[in-house]
C-alpha cells in the first residue's frame, strides 16, 4: 500500500515507562476511508499505542505519521479523538462543550453551536443543549463528548474504548454514529476489547498484546487463523463412530464438533454414510472473531509476561 | 504550526477559562473583594481611632509655673501648634498650674489627677526646669521645654516675644518636576502598585490546571493542541480575569479622583521623569508583564502539583517569591546604579517591579523597550519549559520539539 493511502501509520513504535516497554515495537498501517480495529486484552497497550500515534506523548523509538505529517500535531484540525476517559467541564452547557471541541479544532464557535444542536437533535439530545455537564447521565455526556470529536467533521476520527460505559441503545447509536462517518469519508481508528463491535464494523484490525503486535488483516483474515468447526449429528450411532471421526471430536449429547478435517469434510461424510452412520443433522460455523482474539492472545500470553499499561490517567 | 494557529488555540482556551471564570457568582466575590476587606479595614481603623481619640481626649501637658508666666507658656504653645498639621501630631493640650510649694512632689501628684491623664509635667524655675514624663510622653517633655525655653526669652523681653512678619514665597524647580524625592516617592508607589496588584491578581493562576487534570479534560486538550497553547491559554485567560478586576477598580478611583478637591488632587498626583501618560503606560505594561512572569512560573508549578493539597501549600511559598521580589527592587530602586539595581532590573520575576520604578526616576524610553523584550523573552522560556516538564512528568511522555513559529514539512510518508 502506497503510504500516500495511509491515514496513519506507524513503523516500530516502542514506548517505555521506566524499564517496562508498554509500547514494543509496533507496527500499523489504517487505509484511508477505513474503519481499523485496535484490539487487545486490558493493559495490551491500546491507549499508549493511540496516545503516541496522536502525539499526545512522545516514542521512544520508531516513527508515527499522520496524513504523512510526523508531528501529528501539525493536521490536529483533522483529527477528532475521544479518549478513553472521558472529560469535561462540569459547568459547561453541553452546546457549548461540543462546540469548544470543535474551536480547539479550528471550527468557529458559530458554526460549531450551530452543529452541535443539530447533531444532538439527531442524538436524541436534542432536550439536553443548554443543560450543563453536571447535570447529564454518563451516558449522555459521552455521547456529548462523542459529538464534540466529530463536530469539527475530521477526517480522522480516533476513539479509545469508545463503547465501554454506554447501554446497549446507546452502543447501537455509537456504531450508526462511527458507519456515518465512515460514510463521509473520514477514517476511524478505534480500540476496543469488545470483539462483537470490531467483528460487525471494521474493515481491517490489529490485534494488540504485551506491548506488541500480534496479527494484523481483515475481520475475516483473522476469522481464519482458526480452522471451521462441524458440528454432526448421526442418525443411528454405531460403536465406530468415534474411531472415525478426527482427532479430538466432543460429543454434545447425540451431536459431535470437530475440526474441519484437512481435505474437506466431504469424503469424511461419504465414510460415514457407508459405515451405515447417517446424517441427521450437520452445520459447519466458522469461528468468530472472538475466538480468533482468544487464540491470539492466548498464544502471546504464553510466549512472553503481558506488560500492564498505566492506568492512563493524567491526573 | 504557524504562530496564528498557536495563538488562535490559545484564545480559545483563554475564552472558555474567562468566561468559566467570570460567569459565576464567585467572581462577584473576587470583584468586591477590596471592598469587603476595606470596610473590614475602616471598621477596624475607626474602632481604633475612637479608642485613640478618647485617650488623646484626656492627655495633657502639664505647666507648673507662676501666674505671669502662664500667658507666655499659653502664647508660645498656641504658635508652636500651628506648625502641626495633622492632628495626630499635635502634643496634648496644655494646662497651666500655679505652684503650691511642693515642688516636685506637686508634679508627681498631677500624674495620678482624675479629671485629665498627664503625659509630661514640668515644674521648677524656667531657667532650669524639671520635667517628668510617663509612658510615651518623652516627646511632651521636650515640648514642654521649649515652651520653658519660649517663656524665658518672653520674660527677659518684658513679656512677650517679638512678632515676625514671614513672607512666603513658593518656588518651582527647573523642568517643573518635583526632583529626586519627588520621583523617588512615585517610584516607590509604581513598584508597590504593581506588587500589589500581582500579589492579589497573579497568585490565582496557580491552580488553574487543576481543573483539566480532575476533570480529565487534559487529554482532550493536549491531543488538539500543543501544550505549549494550553499554557498560555491558560495564562491569558486569567490575564483577562485580572485586566476586568483591574479597570473595575480603576474606573472608580478615577470617577473618586474627580470629586476630590482641587488641592488634594494636586497633592496626590504623581511626579514622574517620563511624564504621567507614558508613565499610566508603562506602569499598565509592567503590570502586565509582572502578572505574565510571575503567572507563568505559577502555573507551571501548580501543573506539576499532584493534588489541590499541594496547591494550597504552594501559596505560602508564592507570597514569599513575591515578597522578595518587591524586596529586591525596592532596593534596586533606592541603588539604580548599585548591583542591587542592575540585579533586580535584569532577574525576570523582579524585572517588571524594578522597571516600573525606573519608569518614575529616568526619562529614557529604549531601557523600557529592551526590559520588555527581556521579559516576553522569559515569559516564553517559562511557558516552553513549563509545558515540557508537564509533558515529561504529567504525561510520560518523551521530549516533543515545541514549534511555536515554524512550520516543519511533512515526513516522508512510511510504507
Amino acid at each position: 500500500m502506497n503510504g500516500n493511502d495511509l491515514a496513519v501509520s506507524a513503523q516500530g513504535l516502542v514506548k517505555r515507562y521506566g524499564e517496562r516497554r508498554v509500547v514494543d515495537g509496533v507496527d500499523l498501517a489504517v487505509p484511508r476511508g477505513a474503519i481499523y480495529g485496535v484490539l487487545g486484552p486490558n493493559g495490551a497497550g491500546k491507549t499508549t499505542t493511540l496516545r503516541t500515534l496522536l502525539g499526545i506523548i512522545e516514542p521512544d523509538e520508531g516513527r508515527r505519521a499522520v496524513f504523512g505529517h510526523d508531528a501529528p500535531r501539525d493536521v490536529s484540525d483533522r483529527i477528532g479523538y475521544l479518549p478513553e476517559e472521558r472529560g469535561l467541564y462540569p459547568a459547561m452547557k453541553a452546546r457549548e462543550a461540543i462546540a469548544f471541541m470543535g474551536a480547539l479544532r479550528g471550527l468557529d464557535w458559530k458554526t460549531g453551536r450551530a452543529r452541535a444542536e443539530q447533531m444532538m437533535e439527531a442524538a436524541g439530545l436534542g432536550h439536553a443543549t443548554e443543560q450543563k455537564i453536571r447535570k447529564l447521565s454518563k451516558g449522555m455526556a459521552q455521547l456529548v463528548q462523542l459529538l464534540g470529536s466529530v463536530v469539527h467533521r475530521p477526517d480522522l476520527l480516533v476513539l479509545d474504548e469508545p463503547f465501554s460505559g454506554l447501554d446497549p441503545v446507546n452502543q447501537e447509536k455509537l456504531e450508526a454514529l462511527i458507519l456515518a462517518e465512515r460514510d463521509r469519508g473520514a477514517t476511524i481508528l478505534f480500540s476496543t476489547h469488545i470483539m462483537a463491535h470490531a467483528e460487525r464494523i471494521c474493515d481491517r484490525l490489529a490485534i494488540i498484546a504485551g506491548g506488541r503486535r500480534r496479527f494484523e488483516g481483515t475481520v475475516d483474515d483473522a476469522r481464519a487463523t482458526l480452522p471451521q468447526q462441524v458440528r454432526y449429528t448421526p442418525a443411528h450411532a454405531g460403536t465406530d463412530l468415534a474411531a472415525l471421526l478426527p482427532a479430538g471430536a466432543t460429543t454434545d449429547g447425540r451431536a459431535w464438533r470437530f475440526e474441519m478435517p484437512a481435505g474437506g469434510i466431504e469424503p469424511l461424510l461419504v465414510t460415514l454414510i457407508e459405515r451405515g452412520h447417517g446424517i441427521a443433522g450437520l452445520s459447519i460455523e466458522r469461528p468468530g472473531l472472538h475466538d480468533a482474539f482468544v487464540r491470539i492472545v492466548g498464544e502471546s500470553a504464553a510466549g512472553d509476561v503481558t506488560h500492564a499499561e498505566p492506568a492512563g490517567t493524567f491526573a | 504550526m504557524t504562530l496564528a494557529r498557536t495563538l488562535r488555540q490559545a484564545l480559545t482556551i483563554a475564552r472558555r477559562d474567562f468566561t468559566a471564570t467570570v460567569f459565576t457568582p464567585i467572581f462577584l466575590l473576587f470583584l468586591f473583594a477590596p471592598l469587603i476587606m476595606g470596610s473590614f479595614g475602616a471598621i477596624g481603623g475607626m474602632g481604633a481611632a475612637s479608642v485613640a481619640d478618647a485617650r488623646a481626649d484626656k492627655a495633657r501637658i502639664v505647666a507648673i509655673v507662676p501666674p505671669p508666666a502662664m500667658r507666655a507658656f499659653k502664647e508660645s504653645d498656641g504658635r508652636l501648634r500651628a506648625v502641626f498639621r495633622r492632628d495626630e501630631e499635635q502634643p496634648p493640650a496644655l494646662v497651666t498650674v500655679a505652684p503650691d510649694g511642693r515642688g516636685l512632689d506637686q508634679a508627681r501628684s498631677l500624674f495620678a489627677a482624675k479629671d485629665y491623664e498627664a503625659s509630661a509635667v514640668l515644674a521648677g524655675p524656667l531657667d532650669a526646669p524639671h520635667v517628668l514624663y510617663g509612658p510615651r510622653g518623652k516627646r511632651a517633655a521636650d515640648y514642654l521645654g521649649v515652651l520653658a525655653g519660649d517663656a524665658l526669652a518672653a520674660a527677659k523681653l518684658g513679656g512677650s516675644l517679638p512678632r515676625v512678619a514671614v513672607v512666603k514665597l513658593p518656588v518651582a524647580r527647573a523642568g517643573g518636576g518635583a526632583g529626586a524625592s519627588g520621583y523617588r516617592q512615585s517610584a516607590s508607589f509604581a513598584v508597590f502598585g504593581v506588587f500589589l496588584l500581582n500579589l492579589f491578581l497573579a497568585s490565582q493562576v496557580v491552580g488553574t490546571m487543576a481543573e483539566e487534570r480532575n476533570n480529565k479534560v487534559i487529554e482532550v486538550l493536549a491531543a488538539a493542541v500543543p501544550l505549549e497553547s494550553v499554557f498560555l491559554g491558560k495564562l491569558l485567560g486569567m490575564f483577562g480575569v485580572a485586566i476586568l478586576f483591574v479597570g473595575f477598580w480603576a474606573t472608580i478611583v478615577a470617577k473618586l479622583g474627580s470629586v476630590l478637591p482641587p488641592d488634594v488632587a494636586g497633592a496626590l498626583a504623581l511626579q514622574t521623569a517620563v511624564g504621567l501618560p507614558t508613565f499610566g503606560l508603562l506602569f499598565f505594561t509592567y503590570f502586565t508583564m509582572a502578572y505574565l512572569l510571575l503567572g507563568s512560573a505559577f502555573l507551571v508549578v501548580g501543573a506539576l502539583a499532584s493534588s489541590p493539597r499541594e496547591i494550597q501549600m504552594l501559596s505560602l511559598p508564592i507570597s514569599i517569591v513575591q515578597m522578595a521580589m518587591l524586596g529586591l527592587a525596592l532596593g534596586g530602586t533606592a541603588h539604580p546604579e548599585g548591583a542591587m539595581g542592575w540585579a533586580a532590573r535584569l532577574f525576570p520575576l523582579s524585572s517588571p517591579f524594578a522597571m516600573a520604578g525606573r519608569a518614575a526616576t529616568e526619562a529614557a524610553l529604549w531601557p523600557h523597550v529592551a526590559a520588555i523584550a527581556w521579559q516576553l523573552l522569559w515569559v516564553s522560556l517559562f511557558i516552553t519549559f513549563g509545558a515540557r516538564l508537564f509533558r515529561r512528568g504529567v504525561l510520560q511522555s518523551g521530549s516533543a520539539k515545541p514549534r511555536w513559529f515554524g512550520r516543519k514539512p511533512a515526513a516522508e510518508p512510511l510504507t
